[in-house]
Protein backbone atom coordinates (compact mmCIF):
# COMPACT_ATOMS: atom_id res chain seq x y z
CA UNK A 1 0.00 0.00 0.00
CA UNK A 2 0.68 3.64 -0.38
CA UNK A 3 1.29 3.96 3.67
CA UNK A 4 3.94 1.37 3.62
CA UNK A 5 6.16 2.37 0.48
CA UNK A 6 5.63 6.45 2.20
CA UNK A 7 6.91 4.82 5.53
CA UNK A 8 9.47 3.51 3.73
CA UNK A 9 10.99 6.84 2.05
CA UNK A 10 10.09 8.37 4.88
CA UNK A 11 13.18 6.31 6.85
CA UNK A 12 15.46 7.01 4.20
CA UNK A 13 14.99 10.75 4.58
CA UNK A 14 15.19 10.13 8.60
CA UNK A 15 18.53 8.03 8.46
CA UNK A 16 20.07 10.59 6.49
CA UNK A 17 18.51 13.65 9.16
CA UNK A 18 19.98 11.58 12.20
CA UNK A 19 23.65 10.93 10.53
CA UNK A 20 23.50 15.25 10.25
CA UNK A 21 22.75 15.57 13.91
CA UNK A 22 19.05 17.46 13.14
CA UNK A 23 20.30 20.13 10.54
CA UNK A 24 17.72 22.72 9.57
CA UNK A 25 15.33 20.14 7.82
CA UNK A 26 13.93 20.71 4.44
CA UNK A 27 10.77 22.44 4.16
CA UNK A 28 8.94 19.45 2.74
CA UNK A 29 9.72 17.35 6.33
CA UNK A 30 8.48 20.73 8.29
CA UNK A 31 5.02 19.89 6.39
CA UNK A 32 5.20 16.67 7.05
CA UNK A 33 6.10 17.53 10.54
CA UNK A 34 2.95 19.84 10.68
CA UNK A 35 0.50 17.23 9.80
CA UNK A 36 1.87 14.94 12.04
CA UNK A 37 1.80 17.38 14.36
CA UNK A 38 -1.69 17.64 13.84
CA UNK A 39 -2.21 14.89 16.06
CA UNK A 40 -0.11 16.42 18.95
CA UNK A 41 -2.20 19.49 19.36
CA UNK A 42 -5.35 17.70 20.24
CA UNK A 43 -4.05 18.03 23.48
CA UNK A 44 -0.60 19.42 23.81
CA UNK A 45 -1.62 23.11 22.77
CA UNK A 46 0.09 24.29 19.47
CA UNK A 47 0.86 27.72 21.45
CA UNK A 48 2.55 26.27 24.58
CA UNK A 49 -0.06 26.54 26.71
CA UNK A 50 -0.10 24.10 29.37
CA UNK A 51 -3.61 23.23 31.26
CA UNK A 52 -2.45 19.74 32.82
CA UNK A 53 -0.77 18.35 29.49
CA UNK A 54 2.57 19.20 28.96
CA UNK A 55 3.72 21.92 26.79
CA UNK A 56 6.05 20.55 23.77
CA UNK A 57 6.46 23.42 21.64
CA UNK A 58 10.10 24.85 21.31
CA UNK A 59 11.55 21.73 22.29
CA UNK A 60 15.20 21.64 21.09
CA UNK A 61 14.96 18.69 18.65
CA UNK A 62 17.10 16.56 20.05
CA UNK A 63 15.13 16.07 23.18
CA UNK A 64 12.27 16.14 21.42
CA UNK A 65 13.39 13.17 19.62
CA UNK A 66 14.72 11.68 22.80
CA UNK A 67 11.42 11.85 24.75
CA UNK A 68 9.48 9.69 22.16
CA UNK A 69 11.93 6.98 22.54
CA UNK A 70 11.13 7.10 26.05
CA UNK A 71 7.93 6.03 25.00
CA UNK A 72 9.13 4.08 22.27
CA UNK A 73 11.20 1.69 24.73
CA UNK A 74 8.78 2.11 27.54
CA UNK A 75 11.08 3.51 30.05
CA UNK A 76 7.67 6.10 30.58
CA UNK A 77 4.89 4.08 31.05
CA UNK A 78 1.80 6.75 29.99
CA UNK A 79 -0.36 3.95 27.24
CA UNK A 80 -1.12 6.99 25.09
CA UNK A 81 2.67 8.32 24.15
CA UNK A 82 3.71 4.75 24.11
CA UNK A 83 0.88 3.56 20.96
CA UNK A 84 1.56 7.43 19.58
CA UNK A 85 5.30 6.19 19.73
CA UNK A 86 5.18 3.06 18.42
CA UNK A 87 3.49 4.05 15.48
CA UNK A 88 6.38 6.63 14.42
CA UNK A 89 9.29 6.23 12.38
CA UNK A 90 12.41 7.47 12.87
CA UNK A 91 12.00 9.90 10.26
CA UNK A 92 8.57 10.86 11.60
CA UNK A 93 9.27 11.73 14.94
CA UNK A 94 13.02 13.96 13.37
CA UNK A 95 10.29 15.46 11.39
CA UNK A 96 7.64 16.16 14.23
CA UNK A 97 10.55 17.41 16.31
CA UNK A 98 11.89 20.04 13.37
CA UNK A 99 8.40 21.40 13.59
CA UNK A 100 7.86 21.97 17.47
CA UNK A 101 11.36 23.57 18.12
CA UNK A 102 11.08 26.11 15.05
CA UNK A 103 7.91 27.13 16.52
CA UNK A 104 10.37 28.60 19.08
CA UNK A 105 9.61 28.71 22.94
CA UNK A 106 5.95 29.53 23.61
CA UNK A 107 4.66 32.90 25.00
CA UNK A 108 3.45 31.92 28.73
CA UNK A 109 2.38 34.13 30.81
CA UNK A 110 3.93 34.38 34.60
CA UNK A 111 1.90 32.00 36.07
CA UNK A 112 2.12 29.11 34.17
CA UNK A 113 4.74 26.12 34.20
CA UNK A 114 7.33 26.48 31.82
CA UNK A 115 7.43 24.32 29.00
CA UNK A 116 8.10 19.97 30.24
CA UNK A 117 7.84 20.84 33.72
CA UNK A 118 4.38 20.04 33.76
CA UNK A 119 4.77 16.83 35.63
CA UNK A 120 7.30 18.10 38.17
CA UNK A 121 10.17 16.54 35.52
CA UNK A 122 11.18 18.00 32.28
CA UNK A 123 12.96 15.56 29.55
CA UNK A 124 16.61 14.91 30.65
CA UNK A 125 19.67 14.94 28.33
CA UNK A 126 19.50 11.02 28.41
CA UNK A 127 15.97 10.69 28.15
CA UNK A 128 15.38 9.08 31.57
CA UNK A 129 12.49 10.47 33.01
CA UNK A 130 9.84 8.51 34.38
CA UNK A 131 6.51 9.93 34.33
CA UNK A 132 3.84 11.14 32.09
CA UNK B 1 -7.73 16.21 -12.01
CA UNK B 2 -9.93 18.80 -10.55
CA UNK B 3 -6.99 20.33 -8.57
CA UNK B 4 -4.88 20.89 -11.90
CA UNK B 5 -7.77 21.96 -13.55
CA UNK B 6 -8.57 24.91 -10.86
CA UNK B 7 -4.91 25.53 -10.68
CA UNK B 8 -4.77 26.36 -14.66
CA UNK B 9 -8.12 28.20 -13.76
CA UNK B 10 -5.89 30.32 -11.49
CA UNK B 11 -2.98 30.66 -13.13
CA UNK B 12 -4.85 31.65 -16.45
CA UNK B 13 -6.92 34.18 -14.38
CA UNK B 14 -3.59 35.74 -12.99
CA UNK B 15 -1.75 36.29 -16.76
CA UNK B 16 -5.40 37.76 -17.84
CA UNK B 17 -4.98 39.67 -14.71
CA UNK B 18 -1.35 41.05 -15.37
CA UNK B 19 -2.43 41.74 -18.93
CA UNK B 20 -5.63 43.32 -18.84
CA UNK B 21 -5.78 44.94 -15.34
CA UNK B 22 -9.08 44.36 -13.21
CA UNK B 23 -11.04 42.65 -16.35
CA UNK B 24 -10.07 39.31 -15.09
CA UNK B 25 -10.66 39.76 -11.78
CA UNK B 26 -14.49 38.14 -11.03
CA UNK B 27 -12.76 35.54 -13.09
CA UNK B 28 -10.42 34.48 -10.25
CA UNK B 29 -13.13 35.53 -7.38
CA UNK B 30 -15.29 33.08 -9.24
CA UNK B 31 -12.18 30.72 -9.00
CA UNK B 32 -11.67 30.78 -5.52
CA UNK B 33 -12.38 26.73 -4.21
CA UNK B 34 -15.49 26.90 -2.40
CA UNK B 35 -16.23 24.41 0.78
CA UNK B 36 -19.07 24.71 3.12
CA UNK B 37 -19.03 22.56 6.12
CA UNK B 38 -22.28 22.11 7.63
CA UNK B 39 -22.18 21.24 11.94
CA UNK B 40 -20.23 23.49 14.09
CA UNK B 41 -19.30 20.53 16.91
CA UNK B 42 -16.02 19.00 17.37
CA UNK B 43 -15.98 17.75 13.37
CA UNK B 44 -17.26 20.23 11.78
CA UNK B 45 -15.44 23.07 13.17
CA UNK B 46 -12.21 21.50 13.33
CA UNK B 47 -12.30 20.81 9.61
CA UNK B 48 -13.15 24.20 8.41
CA UNK B 49 -10.58 25.89 10.71
CA UNK B 50 -7.81 23.62 9.41
CA UNK B 51 -9.32 24.25 5.51
CA UNK B 52 -9.45 27.51 6.52
CA UNK B 53 -6.23 27.94 8.63
CA UNK B 54 -3.77 26.05 6.09
CA UNK B 55 -5.18 27.72 2.53
CA UNK B 56 -4.23 30.77 3.95
CA UNK B 57 -7.25 32.45 2.17
CA UNK B 58 -6.94 30.11 -0.90
CA UNK B 59 -10.08 28.40 -0.09
CA UNK B 60 -13.67 30.35 0.82
CA UNK B 61 -14.73 28.07 4.32
CA UNK B 62 -18.08 28.94 5.10
CA UNK B 63 -19.03 27.11 8.16
CA UNK B 64 -23.21 26.86 8.36
CA UNK B 65 -24.30 26.16 12.35
CA UNK B 66 -27.30 27.21 14.16
CA UNK B 67 -26.36 27.78 17.37
CA UNK B 68 -24.18 30.82 18.07
CA UNK B 69 -22.24 28.60 20.98
CA UNK B 70 -21.49 25.41 21.69
CA UNK B 71 -21.62 23.46 24.80
CA UNK B 72 -19.51 20.14 24.44
CA UNK B 73 -21.28 16.95 25.15
CA UNK B 74 -17.90 16.09 26.37
CA UNK B 75 -16.96 16.88 30.05
CA UNK B 76 -21.12 17.50 30.00
CA UNK B 77 -21.30 14.81 32.94
CA UNK B 78 -18.19 16.78 34.79
CA UNK B 79 -20.90 19.74 34.89
CA UNK B 80 -23.96 17.25 36.18
CA UNK B 81 -21.35 15.98 39.03
CA UNK B 82 -20.62 19.49 39.58
CA UNK B 83 -16.96 18.87 38.77
CA UNK B 84 -17.64 21.75 36.01
CA UNK B 85 -19.32 24.72 35.69
CA UNK B 86 -21.65 25.25 32.67
CA UNK B 87 -19.63 28.40 31.58
CA UNK B 88 -16.28 25.91 31.23
CA UNK B 89 -17.93 23.67 28.92
CA UNK B 90 -19.48 26.56 26.73
CA UNK B 91 -17.69 28.08 23.28
CA UNK B 92 -18.12 30.67 20.97
CA UNK B 93 -17.12 30.44 17.21
CA UNK B 94 -15.97 33.84 17.31
CA UNK B 95 -12.09 33.48 16.75
CA UNK B 96 -12.73 31.01 14.56
CA UNK B 97 -14.31 33.88 11.92
CA UNK B 98 -11.94 37.13 13.29
CA UNK B 99 -8.45 34.71 13.00
CA UNK B 100 -9.06 32.59 10.51
CA UNK B 101 -11.35 34.13 8.16
CA UNK B 102 -14.26 31.58 7.90
CA UNK B 103 -17.69 32.65 7.19
CA UNK B 104 -20.23 32.29 9.79
CA UNK B 105 -23.99 31.35 8.90
CA UNK B 106 -26.37 30.54 11.80
CA UNK B 107 -29.10 28.80 10.20
CA UNK B 108 -30.20 25.35 9.41
CA UNK B 109 -28.75 23.40 6.53
CA UNK B 110 -32.02 22.51 4.87
CA UNK B 111 -31.14 20.46 2.39
CA UNK B 112 -28.63 19.82 -0.58
CA UNK B 113 -28.52 19.21 -4.30
CA UNK B 114 -25.74 17.00 -5.07
CA UNK B 115 -25.48 17.10 -9.03
CA UNK B 116 -25.73 21.06 -8.52
CA UNK B 117 -23.82 21.46 -5.74
CA UNK B 118 -25.61 23.37 -3.40
CA UNK B 119 -26.69 23.83 -0.20
CA UNK B 120 -30.03 25.16 0.76
CA UNK B 121 -30.18 26.59 4.07
CA UNK B 122 -33.23 27.41 6.38
CA UNK B 123 -33.91 30.84 4.64
CA UNK B 124 -34.09 29.42 0.93
CA UNK B 125 -30.97 30.95 0.33
CA UNK B 126 -28.04 28.90 -1.37
CA UNK B 127 -24.51 28.25 -0.91
CA UNK B 128 -22.35 26.82 -3.52
CA UNK B 129 -19.46 24.30 -3.10
CA UNK B 130 -16.89 22.48 -4.36
CA UNK B 131 -16.55 20.35 -1.74
CA UNK B 132 -19.02 19.58 1.02
CA UNK B 133 -17.82 18.40 4.27
CA UNK B 134 -20.58 16.67 6.82
CA UNK B 135 -20.43 16.78 10.50
CA UNK B 136 -23.87 16.30 11.21
CA UNK B 137 -23.58 14.31 14.06
CA UNK B 138 -26.43 12.19 15.84
CA UNK B 139 -30.11 12.38 15.94
CA UNK B 140 -32.32 10.47 18.36
CA UNK B 141 -34.36 7.46 17.44
CA UNK B 142 -37.48 9.10 19.50
CA UNK B 143 -39.24 5.77 19.02
CA UNK B 144 -36.60 3.49 20.14
CA UNK B 145 -38.37 3.62 23.81
CA UNK B 146 -41.89 2.13 24.22
CA UNK B 147 -43.96 5.41 25.31
CA UNK B 148 -41.31 8.21 25.17
CA UNK B 149 -41.13 10.19 22.49
CA UNK B 150 -40.27 13.92 21.81
CA UNK B 151 -42.96 14.99 23.22
CA UNK B 152 -41.33 13.64 26.56
CA UNK B 153 -37.90 14.62 26.88
CA UNK B 154 -38.80 17.79 29.09
CA UNK B 155 -40.22 14.77 31.80
CA UNK B 156 -37.79 12.15 30.65
CA UNK B 157 -34.74 14.12 29.60
CA UNK B 158 -31.74 12.83 27.64
CA UNK B 159 -29.27 15.12 27.63
CA UNK B 160 -27.45 13.09 24.71
CA UNK B 161 -27.29 16.58 22.98
CA UNK B 162 -25.44 18.70 25.33
CA UNK B 163 -27.10 22.60 26.05
CA UNK B 164 -30.90 23.08 27.38
CA UNK B 165 -31.57 19.21 28.29
CA UNK B 166 -27.85 19.66 30.01
CA UNK B 167 -29.28 21.46 32.03
CA UNK B 168 -32.58 20.20 32.91
CA UNK B 169 -30.55 16.50 33.77
CA UNK B 170 -28.86 18.26 36.18
CA UNK B 171 -31.33 20.41 38.08
CA UNK B 172 -33.90 17.15 37.98
CA UNK B 173 -30.44 15.53 39.78
CA UNK B 174 -29.88 18.11 41.97
CA UNK B 175 -33.89 18.07 43.27
CA UNK B 176 -33.76 14.15 44.17
CA UNK B 177 -34.55 13.46 47.65
CA UNK B 178 -32.33 10.96 49.79
CA UNK B 179 -33.83 7.61 48.93
CA UNK B 180 -34.75 8.53 45.34
CA UNK B 181 -34.95 5.99 42.87
CA UNK B 182 -32.93 7.17 39.28
CA UNK B 183 -33.59 4.53 35.93
CA UNK B 184 -31.21 5.25 33.44
CA UNK B 185 -32.24 3.69 30.30
CA UNK B 186 -28.99 2.86 28.00
CA UNK B 187 -28.72 2.47 24.59
CA UNK B 188 -28.11 -0.20 21.86
CA UNK B 189 -24.76 0.33 19.63
CA UNK B 190 -23.91 2.08 17.75
CA UNK B 191 -23.88 5.21 19.80
CA UNK B 192 -22.22 8.68 20.24
CA UNK B 193 -19.74 8.11 23.13
CA UNK B 194 -19.47 5.06 24.00
CA UNK B 195 -18.60 5.21 27.98
CA UNK B 196 -20.61 8.14 28.20
CA UNK B 197 -23.87 6.66 29.97
CA UNK B 198 -21.35 5.19 32.63
CA UNK B 199 -19.25 8.13 33.31
CA UNK B 200 -22.88 9.68 33.31
CA UNK B 201 -24.39 7.34 36.12
CA UNK B 202 -20.57 8.14 38.67
CA UNK B 203 -21.30 11.67 38.06
CA UNK B 204 -24.72 11.32 38.94
CA UNK B 205 -23.91 9.30 42.21
CA UNK B 206 -20.77 11.78 42.82
CA UNK B 207 -23.18 14.54 43.06
CA UNK B 208 -25.88 12.69 45.29
CA UNK B 209 -22.72 11.23 47.74
CA UNK B 210 -21.66 15.07 47.47
CA UNK B 211 -25.28 15.74 48.86
CA UNK B 212 -25.23 13.39 51.16
CA UNK B 213 -28.04 11.41 49.72
CA UNK B 214 -26.19 7.96 50.01
CA UNK B 215 -29.87 6.39 50.03
CA UNK B 216 -30.26 6.79 46.57
CA UNK B 217 -30.71 4.27 43.78
CA UNK B 218 -28.91 4.53 40.38
CA UNK B 219 -30.58 1.74 37.87
CA UNK B 220 -29.26 1.16 34.63
CA UNK B 221 -31.27 -0.97 32.55
CA UNK B 222 -28.54 -1.36 29.06
CA UNK B 223 -29.85 -2.51 25.75
CA UNK B 224 -26.58 -3.91 25.72
CA UNK B 225 -25.19 -7.45 27.62
CA UNK B 226 -21.54 -5.29 28.22
CA UNK B 227 -20.58 -1.82 27.44
CA UNK B 228 -17.17 0.43 27.18
CA UNK B 229 -14.77 0.28 30.16
CA UNK B 230 -17.12 -2.19 31.71
CA UNK B 231 -14.65 -4.05 34.59
CA UNK B 232 -13.03 -0.35 35.31
CA UNK B 233 -16.35 1.45 35.77
CA UNK B 234 -17.93 -1.43 37.91
CA UNK B 235 -14.90 -1.23 40.08
CA UNK B 236 -15.04 1.90 40.81
CA UNK B 237 -19.01 2.00 41.63
CA UNK B 238 -18.21 -0.66 44.35
CA UNK B 239 -15.80 1.17 45.75
CA UNK B 240 -16.70 4.85 45.79
CA UNK B 241 -20.67 4.20 45.66
CA UNK B 242 -21.51 0.34 47.06
CA UNK B 243 -24.86 -0.49 46.92
CA UNK B 244 -25.70 2.96 45.17
CA UNK B 245 -25.98 1.66 41.48
CA UNK B 246 -27.18 -1.07 39.92
CA UNK B 247 -26.61 -2.50 35.98
CA UNK B 248 -28.92 -4.48 34.56
CA UNK B 249 -28.09 -6.28 31.32
CA UNK B 250 -31.03 -6.84 28.60
CA UNK B 251 -30.78 -10.93 29.66
CA UNK B 252 -31.41 -9.51 33.49
CA UNK B 253 -34.44 -7.35 32.90
CA UNK B 254 -35.64 -8.77 29.99
CA UNK B 255 -35.85 -5.23 28.07
CA UNK B 256 -37.98 -2.39 28.13
CA UNK B 257 -41.52 -2.83 27.66
CA UNK B 258 -42.88 0.60 28.14
CA UNK B 259 -41.82 3.64 29.98
CA UNK B 260 -44.64 6.20 31.03
CA UNK B 261 -43.84 9.25 31.66
CA UNK B 262 -47.45 10.13 33.72
CA UNK B 263 -46.19 8.67 36.31
CA UNK B 264 -42.51 8.38 36.16
CA UNK B 265 -42.81 4.46 35.87
CA UNK B 266 -40.69 2.29 33.93
CA UNK B 267 -41.52 -1.21 33.24
CA UNK B 268 -39.29 -3.81 31.80
CA UNK B 269 -40.04 -7.67 30.86
CA UNK B 270 -38.87 -7.92 34.86
CA UNK B 271 -39.54 -6.03 37.21
CA UNK B 272 -41.87 -2.36 37.08
CA UNK B 273 -40.15 0.38 38.69
CA UNK B 274 -43.04 2.60 39.83
CA UNK B 275 -42.65 6.94 40.71
CA UNK B 276 -39.04 7.20 39.99
CA UNK B 277 -37.38 10.45 41.31
CA UNK B 278 -35.61 10.93 37.74
CA UNK B 279 -35.65 8.63 34.68
CA UNK B 280 -32.85 9.62 31.61
CA UNK B 281 -34.10 8.14 28.99
CA UNK B 282 -30.86 7.84 26.19
CA UNK B 283 -32.50 5.78 23.43
CA UNK B 284 -31.34 4.92 19.87
CA UNK B 285 -29.47 7.12 17.44
CA UNK B 286 -28.94 7.21 13.76
CA UNK B 287 -26.70 10.18 11.84
CA UNK B 288 -28.26 13.49 11.75
CA UNK B 289 -30.85 14.36 9.50
CA UNK B 290 -29.10 16.43 6.87
CA UNK B 291 -27.13 13.45 5.77
CA UNK B 292 -30.25 10.98 6.16
CA UNK B 293 -32.25 13.13 3.74
CA UNK B 294 -29.40 13.42 1.14
CA UNK B 295 -29.63 9.38 0.90
CA UNK B 296 -25.80 9.37 2.23
CA UNK B 297 -26.41 6.52 4.80
CA UNK B 298 -26.58 3.29 4.60
CA UNK B 299 -29.21 0.26 6.17
CA UNK B 300 -27.18 1.12 9.58
CA UNK B 301 -28.74 4.85 9.67
CA UNK B 302 -25.00 6.14 9.40
CA UNK B 303 -22.48 6.96 6.78
CA UNK B 304 -20.43 4.64 4.78
CA UNK B 305 -16.73 6.57 4.25
CA UNK B 306 -13.87 5.97 2.28
CA UNK B 307 -11.43 5.05 5.41
CA UNK B 308 -8.86 6.66 3.22
CA UNK B 309 -9.49 10.26 3.13
CA UNK B 310 -13.62 10.73 5.00
CA UNK B 311 -15.16 10.65 2.01
CA UNK B 312 -18.68 9.85 1.46
CA UNK B 313 -18.85 6.41 -0.40
CA UNK B 314 -22.07 7.86 -2.41
CA UNK B 315 -20.28 11.26 -3.39
CA UNK B 316 -17.24 11.86 -4.04
CA UNK B 317 -17.54 15.74 -3.37
CA UNK B 318 -18.51 15.41 0.12
CA UNK B 319 -16.96 14.45 3.04
CA UNK B 320 -18.52 13.05 6.13
CA UNK B 321 -17.05 12.89 9.50
CA UNK B 322 -17.72 12.72 13.21
CA UNK B 323 -20.42 10.58 14.53
CA UNK B 324 -22.45 10.71 11.62
CA UNK B 325 -19.92 8.19 9.89
CA UNK B 326 -19.45 4.63 10.04
CA UNK B 327 -15.37 4.84 11.28
CA UNK B 328 -14.71 1.49 11.16
CA UNK B 329 -12.72 0.58 14.80
CA UNK B 330 -12.92 4.45 16.04
CA UNK B 331 -15.17 4.87 18.41
CA UNK B 332 -18.04 8.11 18.04
CA UNK B 333 -16.35 10.75 20.13
CA UNK B 334 -15.00 14.12 19.56
CA UNK B 335 -11.55 13.06 19.54
CA UNK B 336 -12.44 10.67 16.80
CA UNK B 337 -14.40 13.90 15.10
CA UNK B 338 -11.69 16.17 15.74
CA UNK B 339 -8.79 13.73 14.12
CA UNK B 340 -11.21 12.76 11.21
CA UNK B 341 -11.86 16.49 10.60
CA UNK B 342 -7.77 17.04 9.97
CA UNK B 343 -7.64 13.80 7.79
CA UNK B 344 -10.28 15.54 5.30
CA UNK B 345 -9.18 19.16 5.68
CA UNK B 346 -5.82 17.92 4.72
CA UNK B 347 -7.78 16.30 1.69
CA UNK B 348 -9.84 18.56 0.78
CA UNK B 349 -6.92 21.13 0.16
CA UNK B 350 -5.01 18.73 -1.53
CA UNK B 351 -7.85 18.57 -3.77
CA UNK B 352 -8.51 22.02 -4.18
CA UNK B 353 -5.37 23.85 -3.61
CA UNK B 354 -2.65 21.45 -4.39
CA UNK B 355 -1.20 21.07 -0.64
CA UNK B 356 0.51 18.19 -0.66
CA UNK B 357 -1.41 14.82 1.34
CA UNK B 358 -0.36 12.13 3.40
CA UNK B 359 -2.09 8.70 4.06
CA UNK B 360 -4.78 9.85 7.01
CA UNK B 361 -3.75 8.26 10.57
CA UNK B 362 -6.27 8.32 13.27
CA UNK B 363 -6.51 8.50 16.76
CA UNK B 364 -8.76 8.64 19.68
CA UNK B 365 -8.84 8.64 23.73
CA UNK B 366 -11.79 8.48 25.73
CA UNK B 367 -11.39 9.66 29.09
CA UNK B 368 -13.89 8.67 32.06
CA UNK B 369 -14.22 10.48 35.59
CA UNK B 370 -15.31 8.49 37.90
CA UNK B 371 -15.05 10.09 41.41
CA UNK B 372 -12.71 13.00 42.39
CA UNK B 373 -9.30 12.51 40.66
CA UNK B 374 -10.19 8.38 39.81
CA UNK B 375 -10.25 9.07 36.10
CA UNK B 376 -9.63 5.83 33.39
CA UNK B 377 -9.25 5.89 29.64
CA UNK B 378 -9.13 3.79 26.30
CA UNK B 379 -8.43 4.62 23.22
CA UNK B 380 -6.16 3.57 20.05
CA UNK B 381 -4.54 4.37 16.85
CA UNK B 382 -6.03 3.78 13.54
CA UNK B 383 -5.00 3.81 9.75
CA UNK B 384 -6.78 2.38 6.74
CA UNK B 385 -6.92 -0.88 6.33
CA UNK B 386 -8.82 -3.90 5.04
CA UNK B 387 -11.61 -1.51 3.78
CA UNK B 388 -12.46 0.49 7.06
CA UNK B 389 -10.78 2.31 9.89
CA UNK B 390 -8.77 -0.20 11.27
CA UNK B 391 -7.52 0.06 15.49
CA UNK B 392 -3.11 -0.92 14.24
CA UNK B 393 -3.18 -0.41 18.80
CA UNK B 394 -5.46 -0.10 21.54
CA UNK B 395 -4.51 0.81 25.21
CA UNK B 396 -6.97 0.86 28.33
CA UNK B 397 -6.29 1.41 31.74
CA UNK B 398 -6.35 -1.49 34.28
CA UNK B 399 -8.05 -2.23 37.13
CA UNK B 400 -6.36 -1.79 40.83
CA UNK B 401 -4.35 1.33 39.53
CA UNK B 402 -2.63 3.58 41.85
CA UNK B 403 -4.99 6.80 43.42
CA UNK B 404 -1.47 8.20 41.81
CA UNK B 405 -2.10 6.99 38.40
CA UNK B 406 -5.84 8.08 38.40
CA UNK B 407 -4.86 11.13 39.60
CA UNK B 408 -2.38 11.91 36.68
CA UNK B 409 -5.19 10.90 34.03
CA UNK B 410 -7.75 13.24 35.60
CA UNK B 411 -4.70 16.01 35.01
CA UNK B 412 -4.43 14.70 31.29
CA UNK B 413 -8.52 14.02 31.31
CA UNK B 414 -8.20 18.27 31.91
CA UNK B 415 -5.21 19.14 29.83
CA UNK B 416 -6.86 17.39 26.97
CA UNK B 417 -10.34 19.15 27.12
CA UNK B 418 -8.49 22.69 27.46
CA UNK B 419 -6.05 21.48 24.31
CA UNK B 420 -9.46 20.22 22.61
CA UNK B 421 -11.35 23.12 22.70
CA UNK B 422 -8.22 25.37 21.61
CA UNK B 423 -7.58 23.34 18.60
CA UNK B 424 -11.42 23.43 17.49
CA UNK B 425 -12.47 26.93 18.47
CA UNK B 426 -9.17 28.79 19.29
Amino acid sequence: MAIGSNRFAGIAVATAVLLSNFPALAAADIAYGEYLANECVTCHQRSGNYSGIPSITGWPAETFVQALNTYRWRERTNPIMQTIADQLTDADMAALAAYFEQLGPPQLSSDEPAPGKACGDAPTADGKTKTC
Amino acid sequence: MITRRRFGQLAGGSVLTAAAGGVAAPAIAQGKAKVVVIGGGAGGATAAKYIAKDSAGAIEVTLVEPSKQFVTCFHSNLYLGGVKKFEEITHTYDKLASAHGIKLNHQLAASVDRDKKQVKLADGSMLAYDRLVLSPGIDLKYDSVPGWGKEHEETMPHAWKAGPQTKLLKAKLDAVADGGVIIMIAPPNPFRCPPGPYERVSMMAHALKAAGKTKCKIIVLDAKDKFSKQALFMEGWAAQYPGMIEWLAPSVHDGIKSVDPKTNTVTTGFETYKGAALVNVIPAQMAGAFARDAGLVNESGYCPIDPTNMKSAKDANIYIIGDACIAGDMPKSAFAANSQAKAAAMMVRGELAGAKTFPARYANTCWSLIDTDNTVKVGGRYEAKDGKISAVENFISQTGETAALRKQTQEENIGWYAGITADIFG
